[in-house]
């Protein structure tokens, strides 16, 4: 039987309704934990997981996979409504959804995030379906050293999105870079920076730095003005999705490289949803016509992200099932999912349990169209958060945040540092430092220099690297980037000086 | 007004010395016995390009300074509102060390109450507003204690207050 028929017979045996209903409460507890900052996607796995020993193998695997769809997709609500990122998946949903919250079109964010979220999900089963196996192959050609390319050009990217003033964004983005230094070093685990507290040998967790520099900066630059008089968002009513049939086809070229960014980023384990959909928004501003409305409330900034993050799903899938490798927190949960089951993934997972593969498959496009269905119907509920006047509104997001980020490891030193990271989202509002480049360095500065080391032990010289194909094309670009980011500055003050 | 002038020189000197500090904490770090690149060497490389980005932001700054400093003075004055700012994050500060030993439910009714007084604008700071704040904060908080605590299993910090 062909990929396509064992998927038509996975999907109606989905489709029974004791396996629906489950589904639906899977998506929509995974929806819950996501947009809740503290609640992760891997969380809510975590806590399903008993509750599948006593199901059969394949609807254990189908509740597992709603939770994780609702989980990843959850994290844009928060984002656009209240500017916390529910999941670090989420962050660059902030960078439009938020102003565009704002500026009253809260509903028209949500639906394009919905939309986008869902239609990135499917373009990255699609390929999970077809391509599964091949693709697999060419994730285990990428060694420490390529993974070295990729983060360096991810790095090189800040010089993107601090184009205007490039120093001021390249300073920006380095304090991420030291905060990303503090804790154990990698390969060897000399402490750096961590001034004798012991609670610093793990490093700064990556969602309480977010939850600090986003939602806690907020509250602090909204006291400056909020005495001024009583403040609500207006939230403007629309129609469907809140956007045109002719805006959706605009959107389509800039969806389709976000999903394939996604997907990309997806299967190289180790990298994860964060960093696709920050890589997706920066690359959307830089391929657009007008990047100055980024972060300004550009639907097309959710649309990269969106599309990015949810397309990750797919991708860190296809090393899950096909090699048994877990890219990150949540593909770890569901490994162990495997394992009570019975299910040894990896290569014989195909040839011995084709149904549970493709029953998988056949869960993640049903669990995303009833994620698009759930917060669809929703949105009018949740836009509701917004009617709640700002002076109440932010200290409740506060204690949610404080209570986030205790919840993600159980310490009071992540509610602690949430204050640090707000004071200093609050200077660099003060003193216009971009923040975007901090949260781009401090997600990806460890993963670097992991790569680099690892690289260095197994090939002895930096020289060996360029023997590497897949890391000569990074690196290539990652030049390419520099000198081409440098020359547009260069002009850029020229020209404000003549004028 | 501050911020507008003299931001860019205070920014080239923070991090002037963040980047001397970071190279002389790099200088104490051990050097791996194994590799060249031991644990030293990303934060040397980051202390030094830090270095260089602030002296060059720096030299612009004080370049341009007059200029800056005629056009930050046409600009309208900054009516920021510092004493909410301020009283906001000592709340904060005071919040997060008092909530372990204190625990979530004590800790939170008193800030969250505190924290919506002293955004709320200066017309909604009636008894009756006062009291519509209180009957929020006892709800919210309890609300979220019992969803942490029995929905999703998180123990929050209990303190003197054990549930």
């Amino acid at each position: 039987m062909g990929a396509l028929g064992q998927l038509g017979a996975a999907a109606l045996k989905v489709c029974e309704p004791t396996s629906l209903l489950l589904m639906i409460a899977g998506v929509t507890i995974g929806i819950i934990f996501g947009s809740i900052p503290g609640l992760s996607a891997s969380m809510a796995v975590a806590l399903m997981l008993p509750l599948t020993f006593s199901m059969s193998s394949s609807l254990g695997m189908n509740v597992l996979v709603a939770v994780y769809i609702g989980g990843i997709s959850g994290g844009l609500i928060s984002a656009i409504l209240l500017n916390m990122p529910g999941t670090a998946s989420s962050i660059a949903t902030t960078f439009d959804g938020y102003p565009m919250a704002q500026k009253g079109e809260a509903m028209k964010a949500l639906g394009v995030g919905i939309v986008f979220s869902f239609l990135g999900s499917i373009f990255s089963f699609i390929i999970l379906t077809f391509f599964a196996p091949w693709l697999a192959d060419v994730a285990l050609k990428f060694a420490a050293p390529d993974n070295f390319g990729i983060c360096f050009f991810a790095l090189t990217m800040v010089a993107i999105l601090s184009s205007g003033n490039m120093v001021k964004g390249l300073l920006a983005g380095m304090l991420g870079l030291v905060f990303a230094l503090v804790g154990l070093a990698p390969i060897d685990g000399t402490a750096r920076f961590t001034f004798g507290i012991p609670e610093m040998r793990g490093g700064f967790n990556t969602l309480t730095t977010l939850i600090g520099i986003f939602a806690v900066a907020d509250i602090l630059v909204s006291a400056e003005t909020i005495g001024q008089g009583i403040k609500t968002i207006p939230v403007k009513k629309v129609k469907g999705f809140g956007f045109s049939v002719a805006e959706f086809f605009k959107w389509i070229p800039g969806a389709i490289r976000a999903a394939l960014i996604g997907t990309g980023i997806g299967i190289l384990p180790g990298i994860g949803g964060s960093t696709s959909g920050m890589l997706a928004y920066v690359t959307a501003k830089n391929m657009s016509k007008h990047p100055e409305t980024f972060g300004q409330g550009d639907p097309e900034g959710i649309v990269a992200t969106e599309c990015a993050n949810n397309a990750t799903i797919g991708g860190a899938l296809i090393p899950l099932l096909v090699l048994g490798i877990p890219g990150d927190g949540v593909t770890a949960m569901m490994l162990g999912g495997f394992l009570i089951h019975g299910l040894s993934a990896g290569p014989l997972l195909f040839v011995k349990n084709a149904d549970v593969v493709y029953g998988i498959f056949a869960a993640c496009m049903i669990c995303a169209l009833i994620m698009l269905i759930i917060e669809w119907t929703c949105i009018k509920a949740f836009v509701q958060v917004l009617k709640v006047p700002k002076h109440v509104l932010l200290p409740l997001i506060l204690v949610l945040c404080a209570v986030g980020a205790y919840a993600t490891n159980n310490r009071i030193f992540d509610v602690q540092s949430i204050v640090v990271f707000g004071v200093i989202g609050y200077l660099y509002h003060k003193f216009k430092l971009p923040t975007t480049p901090f949260v781009l360095c401090f997600l990806i500065g460890r993963m670097t220099e992991e790569y680099l080391r690892r690289g260095l032990m197994r090939f002895k010289t930096f020289g060996a690297f360029f023997t590497r194909p897949i890391f000569c094309v990074f690196f290539a670009i990652a030049v390419l980037v520099i000198l081409w980011s440098l020359v547009k500055e260069i002009r850029a003050s020229k020209a404000a000086k003549n004028s | 007004m501050f911020f507008r002038k003299y931001g860019d020189i205070v920014t080239g000197i923070f991090y002037a010395v963040l980047g001397a500090v970071v190279i002389y904490l790099s200088k104490q770090l051990p050097k791996s016995k194994v590799m060249k690149i031991g644990p030293d060497f990303m934060p040397m490389l980051i202390g030094i390009i830090i270095l260089i980005l602030a002296l060059m932001l720096l030299f612009s700054a004080i370049k341009n300074f007059k200029a800056n400093a005629e056009k930050a003075a046409s600009m309208p004055a900054d009516t920021s509102d510092y004493k909410r700012v301020l009283a906001s994050l000592v709340l904060v500060v005071i919040y997060v060390n008092i909530l372990a030993p204190v625990g979530f439910i004590i800790s939170t009714l008193g800030y969250l109450f505190l924290q919506i007084v002293v955004l709320a604008p200066n017309d909604r700071r009636t008894l009756k507003h006062l009291m519509s704040y209180a009957v929020l904060d006892i709800v919210f908080v309890f609300v979220v204690f019992f969803l942490f605590r029995y929905g999703f299993k998180i123990v929050l910090p209990a303190g003197i207050f054990t549930l």
